[in-house]
């Protein structure tokens, strides 16, 4: 199976070479999962990193009063996982489900090990993707404590130029923490300010 | 005068949701490429089907497009357009809307609400014509063709009769106004009918049966819902009415522009893509209520 993303991936990101891509090949191991199928739910330990060949996955919580807060997308060439509970071993308090059919490459323990056994540098360049997910949740954590709405809306859809039309209102708002009317008071301010109809 | 032999004929394949109001069998770019079809760039088909009566009407909520024109062909039910240039309007049974989206524009399309309380058979035709490059970013603009303001031309001995909605037949124009030559007629021919029809040989030539059957080129036989594609190896071909039918014949000449084409925006480079995705982002298309 040809996995475009998956190769670029491992190209640009994780210093493969195309020999070595064709060395990791053999190891590789897809999943397909329909929309609104779970690849991991709360109780569960996740055994996985999910890499997203083709298709939308999102993570989320539930709180108290049973309503999703959602931590995190996955679009093509995005990896998504509950990673404490991967180290760990621990129950995750965290589900994983299909926004879209979703081609998913599984990442586990032996296959990272693997790959880096081809590619001596992969481990150094993977520890440089974890760094940067961890810059990328503090700048989160930092946006949800005091960042206006409207900048972090236009902080989520610089980072997923495409979002907006595969996913409904009510998830992006759930990522951004606010209420669906408040994100459609967002994108109505942004219009009366950028709209120039023609004259 | 030389045959136009048919290329291929396709069968509908199995139909999906455009929202939850059409019930499409999609032929471009499905059967045919973009650029095999242009300027014709996305025809999705909702073959005849029975809606329900409802008091809410289904159809597609608040959505861009970018770079081209959508045209809706309205065969049976009534449909109820808005868009955030101002555009609006309500189609029904016969009439064509031919939305120019152009530099952007958000818009929504619904079932009509007086005929969604009633339900029943509902089936039309959505189109894309891409734009020329130097027009994709010209303003948007919305024109709501009524059946009776179409040329209709009467076919002799009472056989049936050609509806121009855009480009020119025997003399006779259509009133929709296109930025490149585009043809669309409905030949509605009665059984045993045969008239023939000409384009210059380079236009990217096709016909959708939308009622009946059809014989073409005396040969090959066009079921009623299949699409057919005809070869640029010549410039006439002939269409005989096997029953009473309906034909939607496009004919256009190619645009022979790069195109890309992400989801609802169709520009002719990558950068233009991402541009388009940006200012939809940031509120450029203006706004629209769902």
């Amino acid at each position: 199976m040809e996995l475009p993303n998956l190769k670029k991936h491992f190209i640009e990101k994780g210093g493969l070479s195309e020999q070595d891509y064709a060395l990791i090949e053999p190891l590789i191991q897809t999943k397909k999962i329909f929309k609104n199928d779970f690849l991991l739910k709360q109780g569960a330990i996740c055994s996985h990193f999910f890499f997203v060949e083709q298709g939308l996955l999102r993570m989320y919580a539930l709180n108290e009063e049973g309503k999703e807060n959602i931590l995190q997308f996955a679009t093509e060439g995005w990896i998504v996982s509950d990673r404490g509970s991967v180290f760990f071993q621990e129950p995750s308090t965290y589900y994983i489900d299909a926004v879209e059919d979703t081609l998913v490459v599984m990442f586990d323990e032996h296959f990272i090990n693997e790959v880096s056994k081809i590619n001596t540098d992969f481990r150094e360049k993977n520890e440089q993707l974890l760094q940067n997910h961890i810059r990328h949740l503090y700048k989160r954590i930092s946006q949800l404590l005091g960042v206006s709405a409207k900048s972090r809306y236009l902080d989520f859809v610089s980072m997923y130029p495409d979002i907006m039309l595969r996913v409904p209102q009510w998830m992006i708002a759930s990522y951004l923490g606010i209420t669906p009317e408040s994100l459609s008071r967002v994108r109505k301010a942004l219009a009366e300010e950028n709209f120039k109809p023609h004259k | 005068m030389k045959k136009r032999n048919i290329e291929r004929v396709v069968k509908p394949g199995t139909p999906h949701f455009v929202g939850d109001g059409f019930r499409v069998h999609n032929f471009i770019p499905g059967s045919s490429s973009m650029q095999r079809m242009d300027p014709f760039i996305m025809l999705d088909y909702n073959s005849k089907y029975n809606f329900p009566p409802t008091d809410k009407p289904k159809g597609v909520g608040v959505h861009p497009h970018r770079g081209f024109e959508t045209v809706t062909i309205a065969y049976k039910g009534r449909v109820e357009h808005g868009d955030s240039a101002g555009g609006g309007g309500i189609i029904g049974e016969g009439d064509v809307q031919w939305m120019t989206a152009a530099s952007g524009v958000l818009h929504k399309e619904f079932h009509e609400t007086e005929w969604s309380k009633k339900g029943g058979e509902f089936q039309m035709v959505q189109l894309w014509v891409n734009l020329p490059a130097k027009d994709k970013m010209s303003p948007p603009k919305y024109q709501a063709i009524e059946n009776a303001k179409m040329a209709k031309v009467q076919l002799p001995n009472n056989e049936g009769e050609i509806e121009v909605i855009a480009g020119e037949y025997k003399g006779n124009k259509g009133p929709a106004s296109t930025f490149s030559p585009v043809n669309m007629f409905n030949v509605r021919l009665k059984k045993g009918a045969k008239t023939q029809l000409t384009f210059l040989e380079h236009y990217t030539t096709s016909i959708l049966a939308i009622e009946g059957s059809v014989k073409i080129n005396e040969a090959e036989n066009v079921l009623q819902d299949h699409f057919a594609l005809f070869a640029n190896d010549g410039d006439t071909f002939t269409l005989e009415a096997l029953e009473d039918t309906v034909v939607l014949v496009l004919s256009g000449e190619p645009l022979n522009e790069p195109i890309a084409a992400y989801g609802p925006f169709v520009m002719n480079t990558q950068e233009e893509l991402v541009e388009a995705f940006k200012d939809f982002n940031t509120g450029k298309f203006g706004y629209l209520e769902d």
